[in-house]
């Protein structure tokens, strides 16, 4: 059907004229399977046309391809759609059952906690606190770093940057250290006990976002704790995420002897880390 | 001498011949209708070609092939964090949209309150509008609680390692939408204009002037000023009820959109 249907549409346009548009064969029935456009060029076809830049994005497609064809032909390799625990419904499924407890318990808190709203604005009066909301602790406490702002000698004893612009770059950088996170640490490993390093260093991070945002308000602790001073609290907020560091990173290592064991047996041998 | 429509293509005919439910016949009408009017078949094939590039058959997974599906996955509930964030972020949009016909971001003066944004806050909305109060007090709540989840969602994708590759992107995205969380709240915290949101205004002011050489230029156009006023507050309602909203919806339908292509890491 589909064979004669072609021949006759080539041999047309040699013969008689035909100008209502191709082949009138009474129409019996389609042809079983009418590809979406047969004039389609293939990825071949639209490299052997372009040049430069393009020609290099079509001749890496046709790497692409064939590195999926390749792939697919692996034994191993089963049908399915992604790589991963299916969003849908086993993602969604869950967090809608999940997420439904939780809108009660917002309405509910909501209800029985409504917040407090402070005197209007008075510019002419500063509180003896001021505080953004929590949240933003942490970025405030950084704001307040001017006891370790270095001073050069050369300079006199001043400050390279003044107290302010330290305190913002020390925001960017905090904030740029965590973007590089996936460039800084690369490999198949996903557990923390997998990495005890990474994973002490994720504790200690979240013990700093706690004790950096007590620094703006050391004043304040400090009346309330006798035996604390500023100086000690300004201290103990950079010394106590490395403790935290330390007892992880022990945790970590101690926990990986015996819980590796049996992964290992099963998954590492087969696929070691890169 | 014209284009006369072919059996084999007349449409009609070959719904008849079919026996049809109404159901059927109206979707295949819908359809028919629409397309000799838009040709949205192409446009269909064109998505369905995009489906099977995008959900290209993938190789066994971790789980699979090391037959680790039988344990448990003890953080498990943590990984809906980040759906999480996205509801208590919907209920913040639902509240923040109905409190905005309530509000007016100035502050002229008012006898009672002393600024118009302050009583109307204090006033039209926590004492005249029925529901008024738990309206304010839903939206704070959902905004803090989304705030929490972001964090918390940030770090279950740390400590799971799910940030690594191909994952990374989505990693520097989420960075992104961290810090568009943050602001969006420092916006949304200045609104009513009492003594706190002044304050904090006040800080935002002197770290915008602090930038080395764009300082003033920031500060201008934030906070239209080196001191807070009518234009601040003007700016920060803007900032929170008009640009915000979309981008930060837009982000993380990419955000999602990105997971969704690659689905969820799994732990192994
Ligand atoms: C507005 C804020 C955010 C929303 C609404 C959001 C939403 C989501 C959702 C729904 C998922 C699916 C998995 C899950 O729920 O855990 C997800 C995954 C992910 N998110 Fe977010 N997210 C946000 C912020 C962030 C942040 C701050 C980061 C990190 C810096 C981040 C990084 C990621 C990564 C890497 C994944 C993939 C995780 C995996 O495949 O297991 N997201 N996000």
């Amino acid at each position: 059907m589909t064979e004669r249907d072609h021949t006759e549409g080539v041999r047309t346009d040699g013969g008689e004229a035909q100008t209502d548009g191709g082949e009138t064969d009474g129409g019996a029935g389609l042809p079983a399977n009418v590809p979406p456009d047969d004039q389609t060029p293939t990825w071949h076809d639209r490299k052997a046309r372009t040049q430069g830049l393009s020609r290099l994005t079509y001749e890496y497609f046709e790497r692409a391809r064939y590195e999926d064809q390749v792939l697919r032909q692996e034994s191993d390799y089963v049908e399915r759609d992604v790589l991963a625990f299916p969003t849908w419904p086993h993602e969604t499924i869950r967090n809608l059952a999940i997420t439904s407890f939780f809108l009660g318990m917002m309405f509910f808190v909501s209800a029985a906690l409504p917040p407090h709203l402070p005197d209007p604005a008075d510019p002419a009066n500063t509180p003896p606190v001021i505080l953004p909301d929590w949240y933003l602790y942490w970025s405030f406490g950084l704001l307040h770093l001017d006891p370790i702002n270095p001073n050069l000698a050369i300079l006199g004893g001043d400050k390279l940057v003044s107290d302010r612009v330290y305190g913002v770059l020390a925001n960017l950088v905090v904030v740029g250290f965590i973007a590089m996170v996936p460039f800084l640490n690369k490999g198949s490993a996903r557990r923390p006990v997998e990495e005890p390093f990474w994973g002490a260093l994720g504790v200690a991070g979240v013990v700093f976002a706690i004790t950096i945002a007590i620094v703006p308000i050391q004043n304040i602790v400090a009346e309330f704790i006798d035996i604390m001073t500023i100086n000690l609290l300004f201290a103990l907020s950079f010394i106590l995420p490395v403790v935290a560091f330390f007892i992880a990173y022990a945790v970590l290592k101690t926990m990986q002897e015996g819980y590796m064991y049996e992964l290992n047996k099963r998954y590492y041998r087969l696929r070691p880390p890169r | 001498m014209s284009l006369e429509p072919r059996d084999e293509t007349d449409h009609r005919a070959w719904m008849q011949e079919r026996d049809l439910s109404p159901i059927e016949e109206g979707y295949l009408y819908g359809l028919i209708y629409l397309d000799k009017r838009l040709r949205i078949v192409d446009y269909l094939e064109l998505m369905e070609d995009m489906y099977y590039k995008i959900n290209l058959q993938m190789p066994k997974s971790h789980t699979e092939q090391y037959n680790l599906d039988n344990k448990f996955w003890y953080w498990y509930p943590l990984y809906s964090l980040g759906f999480f964030s996205i509801i208590a972020y919907i209920v913040a949009a639902v509240t923040g949209g109905i409190l905005g016909f309530y509000y007016s971001p100035s502050t002229a003066e008012h006898p009672e309150y002393t600024y118009v944004a302050y009583a109307h806050v204090a006033q039209t909305i926590m004492i005249d509008l029925n529901f008024g109060s738990f309206l304010r007090s839903l939206h704070r709540w959902s905004a803090q609680i989304m705030t929490a989840a972001v964090f918390l969602h940030m770090l279950r994708v740390y400590f799971t390692g799910a940030y690594k590759e191909p994952r990374e992107l989505n990693w520097l995205l989420g960075i992104v939408l961290i810090s568009l969380t943050m602001v969006f709240g420092y916006t949304g915290y200045l609104l009513p204009w009492s003594q706190l949101s002044y304050w904090a205004g006040q800080i935002g002011v002197e770290m915008a002037l602090s930038i080395p050489l764009i300082g003033e230029w920031t500060a201008q156009l934030v906070f239209g000023g080196f001191t807070l006023g009518e234009p601040t507050i003007q700016r920060m309602y803007i900032l929170h009820v008009f640009i915000l909203p979309f981008v930060v919806t837009a982000l993380i339908a990419i955000h999602v959109g990105i997971v969704w292509m690659q689905g969820i890491a799994e732990p192994h």
